[in-house]
């Protein structure tokens, strides 16, 4: 095993902190013990290392003190460079002290948007540009495909049949390695004798080596192992240490899977989170035994050295047309379908990368903001300082002179800002990865701070910090020293241009702000509506679980008299109302089926209408709380061998029967066919939110378990509590137990939890754009506040002039707080235009809501204009007070 | 031997521990054998802020050992103790011993 790392932030602190002459050989040391520590306890280890590198800050600091200091002694007697740099330093550090406000203000700021940036890019790279470990990840795809004839996306998922894997391993010459899988929850017996339900995949092909990777521990299918499809298999890293708690001697023994034995034969790499699978095994049957359109694997592959995407899909193409060709008469689906390679990145992160690239743009506009808003605010400052500046020149210091002290303070504000930034990072990255791993969100990767981010954006806002530090020292060398002098803060030729410059800085910040409200009020305002939206169902105190019975011992109509008896233990829970089985429920659609109805125009084929299909036993809809429409439910009396019968929902009821009753017609699930059941509709149920509050409901059509349940042994079972659900979970478990001692329940959640999860990706761009938003807004009113400050500074004369000439406090602030607002106002109107393409962008995440819903740009524009007149207000009001005589005095 | 190079308590207290392990000490047993012989627990950077200052001083020397991986590729750092440490040693022990020497001081027993 490779040595383990020390804990990341403690060791960087030492390494940046660290006297420069032993600093490395404290690290070894630091190593060398905690990796002997770490044998013996990993996490006394990682605590003992922090406290050992903080506390070896102070002695550290202490080291560099006395030598720096024995440096300067050792200089004293010319004007070395240290003495000098010791002497700004100390200035440096004097002035921040002296202008806690501004100093707070720039630190803050600068730390906030490095922090910010890095976590967020961090967690893009973590997630969507690198989530898996593979060594050459632009070198997996994925392989997808789409049948135009069954109105299909490009789908990667349960979507290639074995036949069409065997068609594409043995004709490729682009892809080195194509491996194709099934999945499946299986029942695993360890030494112990505890059975798991565990997500297993079914493997032809060596996965290790099409990923390009090495067994953990162990080794990889063997060739005799993978011609013979022998019982052997791999476990997940994280499910061999969270199982079986890392046994290193589990390799080389046999678990039970379904009652045969299956020999380990190694661990895979940690982080290889490929849908959850914990345990790689291959398939029994070989692939040719299979139906042609058996679709439900998938296929990946490794390309080529020096092939590309372009070349493999080229070459797909041409694979798909040749199958098309041969078996289109056969199988009518094969007409236009496309066979597409993706990576496997891109394939496994599809459906969040939308909502990640948005929060990263935004996170790219706020620290476009901490720049702008740091100079502003250091010009503000420079405006204050040109006056001392031209004293020094005055006195005999040389432009190179002022620079070095300037650069000394920006520096040192820069410094400060990027190390408070890199701990907020830290902190920030450890907080979304804790809230990623519960967010239930289909994320492979995991977040930790990425180095390279950091130092960019650190780079980026520490150096705008820097640059324009340093604009009173060219300011000053520009002007007339004299006339700097006696013009004591009136308007100069440089002092206007820097007007202008900040003017448009506002006015950048405030449209950066505008946008980034925008886009977290759309979402916000999305987010509002769609709570809103009746579930059609009563969706508090209902626990769902998963159950699924082995085939082995339960066929046929085992499956649902083992349901029907579970239901009766379960009912008499207390605390437990009712109970139901159900192949899926709102929100969780899998099942979907084509549905032949009377009246279509085709009997067959591609035109047939979609509908989820869920078969649920007689109490489900009592259960869930669904209303009935028309017609009747389920009842015990609907059995295996009594008439087939079925519910729609109201959407199906409507799509199948427009304007007709449909209670009494047929349906047929699939295509017409005469050996199959016709199914007489018997009842109309409310629609249900089934596929997510944010999505229409979708035509659902149910029969009952009874009568077909015996082909689906995988039911969850749905629980009504009139108690807090989960306190009930013990009895539930404890009555499974008693019916069948080897059926673990698994996938346990609430109802309500469920509808959370699917919002999973929208909660998390809202709440990171409103987040950026408001943090834009403080920005944009620091920077409002600091500009109309100095403002009204460089303008005390006048202003006390207007107010001895008898202008009125309320005229003076007026008059401030109009010119303050016109580069907001200007700002705002750019904004207006930058968030119609910002609206389009999010587009795929409103509900409810337009891209350019007037309303939110309304409200946007008016708290915007509102904050900065109440920045500007505050100085503006100091205005208003002035003192006459005292101002025209200031000269 | 002039007024104020008397060694501190800390620094002893190290150099000690060098003079233990054999010019073979580097800032992990270093600690370690403060740790052994008097229970006491100390940073890494105290260790090496008080070596690097016998150094500075010529009362100990140092060498850098090879790279090893389970140091992070990072080379140890050996001290050994100079004839002017073992000098400063005995100077400071002679100091406190002439000043013990018949010091009516008993340490009451903690309870």
């Amino acid at each position: 095993m490779n040595p383990p790392q020390p804990p990341t932030l403690p060791r960087l602190i030492l390494r940046l902190l660290g006297d420069p002459d032993t600093r490395d050989a404290q690290l070894g040391d630091l190593h060398e013990e905690y990796a002997e520590r770490y044998a013996y306890d990993p996490r006394a280890a990682r605590r003992w290392y922090t406290r050992q590198a903080l506390g070896s800050i102070a002695p550290n600091l202490g080291r560099r003190a006395s030598r720096a200091d024995r440096a300067l002694r050792s200089h004293a007697a010319g004007d070395g460079t240290m003495t000098t740099i010791w002497r700004d330093l100390k200035y440096a550090l004097r002035g921040a002290r002296k202008h806690p406000a501004f100093t707070a203000v720039v630190v803050l700021t600068l730390a906030l948007g490095i922090g910010a940036n890095t976590v967020i890019f961090s967690a893009v790279h973590g997630l969507v540009l690198s989530p898996f470990p593979f060594p050459e990840p632009d070198r997996i795809v994925g392989i997808g495909s789409a049948h135009p004839r069954l109105g299909g996306d490009l789908n990667f998922f349960e979507n290639l049949s074995p036949l069409e894997f065997v068609d594409i391993r043995d004709q490729t010459r682009t892809l080195e390695d194509v491996i194709s899988w099934d999945m499946g929850n299986r029942q695993i017996t360890g030494p112990e004798g505890i059975p798991d339900n565990v997500r297993t995949g079914f493997f032809w092909g060596d996965p290790l080596r099409t990923l390009g990777m090495e067994a953990h521990i162990g080794r990889s299918f063997g060739p005799d192992e993978l011609a013979d499809r022998d019982a052997v298999m791999l476990l997940s890293y994280e499910f061999w240490r969270d199982r079986y708690g890392a046994d290193s001697t589990l390799v080389g023994r046999a678990l039970i899977m379904d009652e045969h034995p299956h020999t380990v034969v190694g661990v895979l790499p940690p982080g290889i989170d490929i849908y959850g699978m914990e345990l790689w095994t291959l398939m029994s049957a070989p692939p040719e035994r299979f139906d042609r359109n058996r679709r439900q694997f998938q296929v990946m592959g490794r390309i080529r050295d020096g092939v590309t995407l372009r070349e493999v899909n080229t070459e797909l193409a041409g694979l798909a047309g040749r199958t098309a060709q041969e078996y289109t008469s056969e199988f009518e689906e094969y007409e236009g379908w496309v066979l597409q390679a993706q990576t496997w990145n891109d394939v496994s992160t599809q459906s969040f990368r939308g909502g990640v690239f948005i929060v990263m743009g935004a996170v790219g506009f706020v620290l476009l903001l901490v720049c702008a808003n740091t100079a502003n605010l250091l010009l503000a400052r420079a405006q204050g300082r040109r006056r001392e500046m031209a004293v020094r020149t005055a006195m005999g210091a040389g432009r190179g002179r002022l620079l070095s002290q300037l650069l000394t303070e920006s520096v040192t504000l820069a410094l400060l800002g990027g190390i408070l930034g890199m701990a907020l990072a830290w902190i920030g990255v450890e907080a979304v990865d804790g809230l990623l791993a519960r967010s239930g969100l289909p994320v492979a990767g995991r977040v930790s701070v990425n180095g390279p981010v950091l130092a960019f954006t650190a780079a980026v806002a520490v150096g705008a910090g820097i640059i324009f530090g340093l604009v009173p020292a060219f300011q000053t060398s520009r002007t007339e020293i004299s006339e700097t002098l006696q013009s004591e803060g009136k308007a100069t030729t440089s002092g206007a241009s820097r007007q202008r410059l900040q003017r448009g800085l506002v006015g950048l910040e405030v449209a950066l702000a505008f946008v980034l409200l925008v886009g977290g009020g759309l979402l916000l305002n999305s987010f509002v509506r769609m709570n809103a939206v009746e579930p059609g169902f009563q969706t508090e105190n209902v626990l769902t679980m998963r159950l699924t019975l082995p085939r082995q011992e339960y066929e046929g109509q085992a499956v649902p008299a083992f349901f029907q008896r579970l239901n009766e233990r379960l009912e008499a829970v207390p605390g437990v109302r009712s109970v139901a089985a159900g192949t899926q429920f709102p929100p969780m659609a899998f099942s979907y089926r084509r549905i032949w109805h009377e009246g279509a125009d085709d009997s067959e084929g591609a035109t047939l209408p979609f509908s989820q299909t869920t078969i649920v036993s007689p109490g489900y809809f009592e259960t869930l709380e669904i209303p009935l429409r028309v017609g009747r439910t389920f009842a015990v009396t609907d059995e295996a061998g009594s008439p087939f019968v079925a519910v729609l929902n109201e959407t199906a009821a409507r799509r199948f029967f427009p304007g007709q009753d449909p209670v009494g017609r047929l349906i047929q699930l699939g295509s017409a066919d005469p050996e199959q059941p016709s199914f007489q509709v018997v009842g109309v149920v409310g629609d249900t939110r089934n596929r997510g509050l944010d999505q229409d409901p979708f035509p659902e059509v149910f029969a009952v378990h009874s009568q077909i349940g015996g082909i689906q042994n995988q039911l969850f079972v749905m629980l009504r509590t009139e108690v807090e659900p989960s306190s009930v979970l013990p009895a539930v478990r404890a009555a499974v137990q008693e019916l069948d001692s080897d059926q673990p329940v698994y996938a346990i959640a609430t109802v309500e939890e469920r509808f959370a999860e699917a919002a999973g990706t929208r909660r998390m761009t809202t709440l990171f754009l409103t987040l950026f938003g408001v943090f834009a807004l403080a920005l944009a009113a620091v920077g409002i506040y600091a500009v109309v400050s100095y403002t009204v500074s460089e303008r005390t004369q006048e202003i006390g002039l207007r107010v001895a000439l008898g202008a009125d406090g309320g005229r003076v602030r007026r008059l401030v707080v109009r010119q303050a607002l016109m580069p907001v106002v200007i700002g705002a109107a750019v904004g207006v235009g930058l968030s119609i393409p910002l609206g389009m962008a999010l587009e795929q995440l409103l509900f409810g809501v337009s891209a350019t819903d007037p309303l939110t740009l309304a409200s946007v524009a008016t708290v915007l204009v509102g904050v900065a007149a109440a920045a500007s207000w505050l100085p503006a009001f100091r205005a208003s007070r002035l003192d006459p005589v005292e101002a025209l005095r200031s000269e | 031997m002039g007024k104020g190079d008397f060694l501190g308590e800390f620094e002893q207290v190290v150099l000690l521990a060098v003079a233990h392990l054999k010019g073979d000490g580097y800032g992990m047993t270093v600690r370690k054998e403060i740790a052994r012989r008097t229970g006491r627990e100390v940073t890494i950077g105290s260790v090496y802020a008080t070596l690097s200052r016998l150094e500075e001083k010529g009362l100990a020397s140092s060498r850098e050992g090879e790279p090893t991986p389970t140091r992070g590729g990072r080379a140890r750092k050996h001290f050994q103790i100079e004839p002017a440490g073992a000098r400063a040693l005995q100077a400071s022990r002679g100091m406190l011993d002439a000043m013990w020497d018949g010091a009516p001081v008993e340490a009451p027993e903690r309870s």
